[in-house]
């Protein structure tokens, strides 16, 4: 890797100023250093972020879980609390990498991960997200891409807490400028969508410092698939949540990871659901329509059935 | 036949290996660890072109760079590079860090030129080309026995069907790479991580140009090879360079993602296949038309060593009329070596999956056509016991039957073997404070072999294996052969035998003590006086043997919604002769079926048609199985110590493949035709993926025809190969 500079951010505030002209933040380093080895990344400055104040905190209040950006994924997926009241977050965080991955991993560094596309990591090609030419994976070896996107790009967002977040209705609050935005997980992706060269929606600079979580009586479940029994990316994951009454579904959230730029918020398959039971057959066909709109490539279609079979295990797992 | 002690102390039970406490502590040095004084990192530039002529390297700028001490390139003058990672130059330097600054500072000054690295795509007549001046395609070797034409009109049933096998890449945990010294008088020390010190001893005594008494090569500890590193490769001539250059030594140990490029593959194979027989099942003709890629130097008369694509067929069946062609096709890609068991789990996917659609056509149960089938008794013997272990009667149904979205399935696999013994020398000395050592030229490629030595001395003196200093890995130790084919112990353990029970006689001689083992061993130690006893021994015949069968049943669940696998259970039944030390015969059992398993579902080496470069050099995206993904692996081992010691380590990774993707086509009733059998391919073959662009297999369809244009030469089909 590039020789680089090291500082410590001891605020939120001081930490852009920081960053200077190409800098980086460093949480747990997982994703940045994987970069910087393959000199994708060369910034001439690394700054530290996980000694800010109060941002390895995870409190509950008024039924509202409030997570630090560096609470690790590991803390997630072992805490009780979020087990019983957000299970798709649990359920997620278990998911991710391995045990050494998780004991490291951040939330903050876990939302803004950049692209696994294996295109984009090889350090001998310069594919148009890293600012070149061309998407190798559209006529390439495109296995692990996306099926829905709105830009020539197709390569998905794979982390695992962007999706189960997305379900819960979480915000994420960001340090932007002088001030803190508060965005939904669709709004932190939304420029990935539209846009080949990005991988968020994040300016650099703009600093994650929380996330909170409500809690309005939603049932939640995440599932994945992946090639590999444990310690394996997703091929699809599933979030979904709702309010169950009598076996009725309503306020439902879905939400696929892995098939799009952008964690895959199915809107229409939502709608369809609203006061449905949920049974075999109205699960079906939600999945349909959540579906119906993927644009497979020569390797991907199988990830049309496995979102498909996801979304109606994920949905009947709000019952039990 | 054999002279190994009926009743025995050490051999045969399970004892922990006698370096175990010092790997897991990391008091054992690996070839990686080796820290002698002043050494450099040495790194090597790679292509990163898939096929070009080289004009020139600029070192220049890399020589200025602080702290680096040296810079080559491979090979003077114009070069054809011919796949993406072959090695170009290498510096090295007192950091890490200098190195990788200065490989950046090369310049190379290159002519691209076209290439191609599906196999597929290379055998089509207007492809690019590896070698200008032949196809990609080499001249195809036919085996031909009895009438095959004529034959399939006699069978009574025939089945047909298309299958190919994916490259797959060693892996071992530990790195290919050496620290090399030498000094100014031209004496040479190597630190290997290999599985053949007297290879790497005579690679770089003639890459430096040295008489071999001048190199000394040390192999401590390693950490796997699976065939792949028997010389020094071009990093130890490399660093060899490079320590002669500056006077210091010189330490290049390959990157996860160099290792993924240019060490060595399992070629990959596409077969078609038909296979016909009588109602009864017997076997009546084999006709297989088959190609694959060994690499770059794959294509017949084009290649330049690097082993051949070629595997054993009908595998361990015995058909009458047979006719096997295959094919080498060369790719721009890095070159096969030997890789545990070579060519026979592509052999035996193919047959034994063609056998289970013929046993599934004619209504037979596939235990009892291979019963029928197979030649070899012991085999035979094994499926057996493996039927009654397994449960076999009660776990199989009919294709496709099992309820549910989530289906069961069963499927079995046999495999055949050599690992025999060969030529090993050792020494023993006896001190008279009763310290025993025995010194032997061989290595532990993780295999346990330092444990077998001190075993096999145990038994014979009747000391506990703590009380004997194996010394190996060292080629100032008499000599002993590469660790390949499954000879090692085999090879090892005679020697070993041999010296020990000349030493204790002459112990016995000299101390007058008639029975010195055991108790009486010291007291018969101090009567020497200031004497020790030093014996030489060797392997010799009547300690070991050749040849194995070998069976396996697999269990597995398969969710048609997912196309995911969960392998329940694996059964070995496996025969190794004269069970050395069962823990690590066993380890060995446990290995071959996880690398199966590997082989079966998840590894596969992956190229990009487009840039000619691999896209999964990692353990991230090169799918190694985890503990999450081995099942229950039951082990029978047939203990028959009248035949004496066979290597185990090869036979058997051989089946796993072909009984668990018997298993998923039992459970789903559909086959999955290629490995390695992931969701993808599980979903497609249930017809569940929705109609899309052109897929991999019927593009395969086609080329099929394209192999039966071609001239075939008649010739020795690979058979066994040697590894
Ligand atoms: C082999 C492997 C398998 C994996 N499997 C999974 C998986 O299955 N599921 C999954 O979800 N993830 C997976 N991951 C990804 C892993 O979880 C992420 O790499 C990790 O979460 C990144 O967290 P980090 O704290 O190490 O981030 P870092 O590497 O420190 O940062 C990642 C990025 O975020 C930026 N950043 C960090 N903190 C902030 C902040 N507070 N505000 C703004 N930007 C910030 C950094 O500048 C950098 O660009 C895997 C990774 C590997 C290497
Ligand atoms: S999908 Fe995106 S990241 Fe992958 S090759 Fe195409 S442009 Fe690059």
């Amino acid at each position: 890797m590039k020789a680089f500079e090291y500082v410590n951010a001891l605020t939120p505030t001081s930490a852009a100023g920081l960053l200077g002209e190409n800098g980086r933040y460093l949480a747990g380093g997982i994703d940045l250093l994987g970069e910087m080895k393959e000199y994708i990344a060369t910034p001439s400055r690394v700054v530290n972020v996980k000694n800010l104040p109060e941002s390895k905190t995870l409190t509950v209040s008024d039924g509202v879980l409030r997570l630090g950006a560096n609470v690790t994924v590991a803390g997630i997926a072992a805490e009780t609390e979020i087990l019983t009241g957000w299970p798709a977050l649990a359920e997620a965080a278990r998911d991710v990498g391995s045990p050494q991955i998780r004991a490291v991993a951040t939330l903050g560094g876990n939302l803004a991960q950049h692209s696994r596309c294996w295109y984009y990591r090889q350090r001998d090609l310069t594919c148009l997200k890293r600012g070149g030419n061309t998407c190798y994976a559209r006529d390439g070896q495109n296995k692990y891409n996306a099926i829905f996107s709105g830009n020539p790009c197709i390569s998905p967002v794979v982390s695992n807490l962007a999706v189960a977040l997305s379900a819960l209705d979480a915000r994420v609050v960001v340090q932007r400028k002088e001030g803190e935005a508060s965005l939904t997980v669709s709004e932190l992706y939304q420029d990935a969508w539209s846009n080949p060269l990005a991988q968020n929606s994040l300016a650099p600079g703009d600093l994650i410092l929380a996330v909170s979580v409500p809690s309005d009586g939603r049932k939640s479940a995440y599932l994945q698939m992946s090639e590999k029994s444990d310690f394996d990316w997703a091929l699809v994951s599933c979030a979904v949540s709702g309010k169950i009454e009598d076996g009725k579904i309503s306020g439902a959230r879905i939400v696929l990871g892995s098939v799009a730029p952008v964690p895959l918020v199915a809107a229409d398959a939502a709608a369809f659901l609203e006061g449905k039971p949920l049974d075999e057959s109205s699960v079906t066909q939600a999945a349909e329509i959540a579906l119906a709109k993927a644009t497979p490539f020569a390797h991907n279609g199988y990830k049309v059935p496995i979102a498909r079979a996801l979304i109606r295990r994920a949905l009947l797992k709000l019952l039990v | 036949m054999s002279d190994w002690p009926k009743k025995t102390e050490y051999l045969g039970r399970s004892t922990p290996r006698v370096d175990g406490p010092a790997k897991v502590t990391g008091a054992a040095k690996y070839a990686s660890d080796v820290q002698p004084e002043g050494w450099l990192y040495g790194m090597i530039l790679r292509s990163k072109w898939p096929s070009a002529v080289i004009r020139s390297i600029d070192l220049e700028k890399a020589k200025a760079v602080p702290g680096i001490k040296a810079a080559v390139t491979v090979r003077n003058g114009e070069r054809h590079v011919r796949y993406y990672g072959e090695e170009l130059a290498a510096v090295a330097g007192v950091s890490k860090q200098a190195c990788l600054d200065a490989l950046r500072l090369i310049t190379v000054e290159a002519s691209p030129q076209p290439f191609v690295v599906d196999v597929v795509e290379a055998i089509k007549p207007d492809s690019a080309r590896v070698f200008a001046d032949a196809p990609n395609l080499g001249e195809a070797k036919i085996k031909e026995e009895g009438d095959i034409h004529g034959a399939f009109g006699k069978c009574d049933v025939v089945v047909e069907g298309e299958f190919s096998t994916q490259v797959q890449l060693h892996q071992a945990l530990e790195t290919h790479g050496n620290t090399i010294q030498v000094e100014t008088d031209d004496a040479c020390t190597a630190w290997a991580s290999t599985q053949g010190i007297f290879s790497v001893r005579d690679g770089l005594a003639s890459n430096l140009n040295i008489p071999q008494t001048r190199v000394r090569v040390i192999t401590d500890y390693m950490g796997g090879g699976f065939g792949a590193k028997f010389g020094p490769g071009v990093e130890g001539s490399l660093a060899a360079r490079m320590s002669r250059e500056t006077g210091l030594p010189v330490k290049i140990m390959l990157t996860r993602f160099e290792e993924s490029l240019a060490v060595g593959i399992r070629p990959s194979s596409y077969q078609r296949i038909k296979l016909g027989a009588d109602k009864e099942g017997k076997l009546i003709a084999f006709d297989l038309d088959a190609f694959g890629s060994a690499g770059f130097a794959s294509g017949g008369s084009s290649a330049g060593g690097g082993g051949g694509a070629g595997f054993p067929a009908p595998y361990i069946y015995r058909v009458p009329n047979v006719r096997a062609k295959h094919a080498g096709v060369a790719i721009n890609a890095g070159s096969a070596r030997a890789f545990r068991a070579p060519g026979h789990p592509q052999g035996s996917f193919g047959m034994e999956s063609i056998l289970d659609d013929l046993a599934v056509k004619l209504g037979i149960d596939p235990v009892e056509i291979r019963l029928k089938n197979d030649p070899l008794e012991l085999r035979r013997k094994e499926y057996e016991i493996g039927r009654e272990k397994f449960d076999w009667l009660q776990k199989y149904r009919p294709p496709g039957t099992s309820p549910g979205p989530i289906k069961t399935g069963v499927g079995v696999a046999g495999a055949t073997w050599g690992g025999g013994g060969r030529g090993t020398k050792a020494q023993a000395t006896i001190n008279p404070d009763g310290t025993v050592e025995i010194r032997c030229g061989t290595q532990d490629l993780g295999t346990g072999a330092r444990t077998v030595v001190a075993l096999v001395a145990a038994e014979i003196f009747g000391l506990p294996p703590e009380r004997i200093s194996a010394r190996i890995g060292d080629t100032e130790f008499p000599a002993s052969g590469g660790s390949g084919g499954s000879t090692t112990t085999a090879s090892v353990a005679p020697a070993i035998f041999d010296v020990c029970t000349k030493a204790l006689n002459e112990l016995q001689v000299l101390s007058g003590v008639a029975d010195a083992r055991g108790a009486n061993f010291d007291a018969a130690c101090r009567k020497l006086g200031m004497e020790p006893v030093v014996m030489q021994g060797e392997w010799r015949e009547g300690l070991s043997s050749s040849g194995v069968g070998g069976v396996q049943f697999a269990e597995v669940d398969v969710d048609t919604e997912t196309g995911f696998i969960k392998v329940k259970k694996i059964l070995v039944v496996q025969d190794c002769g004269l069970v050395v030390n069962k823990l690590t015969a066993e380890s060995q059992v446990n290995g071959g079926v996880i690398m199966g398993l590997g082989y079966a579902l998840y590894e596969q080496r992956v190229m990009d048609p487009q840039t000619g470069v691999c896209l999964n050099p990692n353990f991230e995206t090169y799918k190694l199985p985890g503990a999450a993904d081995v099942p229950e692996i039951e082990i029978v081992l047939l203990d028959m110590p009248e035949r004496g010691v066979i290597g185990i380590g090869e036979p058997v990774t051989i089946p796993t493949a072909a009984a668990v993707a018997n298993a998923v086509a039992n459970a789903i009733g559909v086959r999955v035709h290629s490995l390695p059998i992931t969701p993808d391919k599980v979903l497609e073959a249930l017809g569940q993926i929705p109609a899309g662009p052109e897929t991999a297999s019927s593009d395969l369809d086609k080329s099929f025809v394209v192999v039966e244009d071609l001239p075939a030469v008649a010739g020795e089909f690979t058979d066994d190969v040697p590894s």
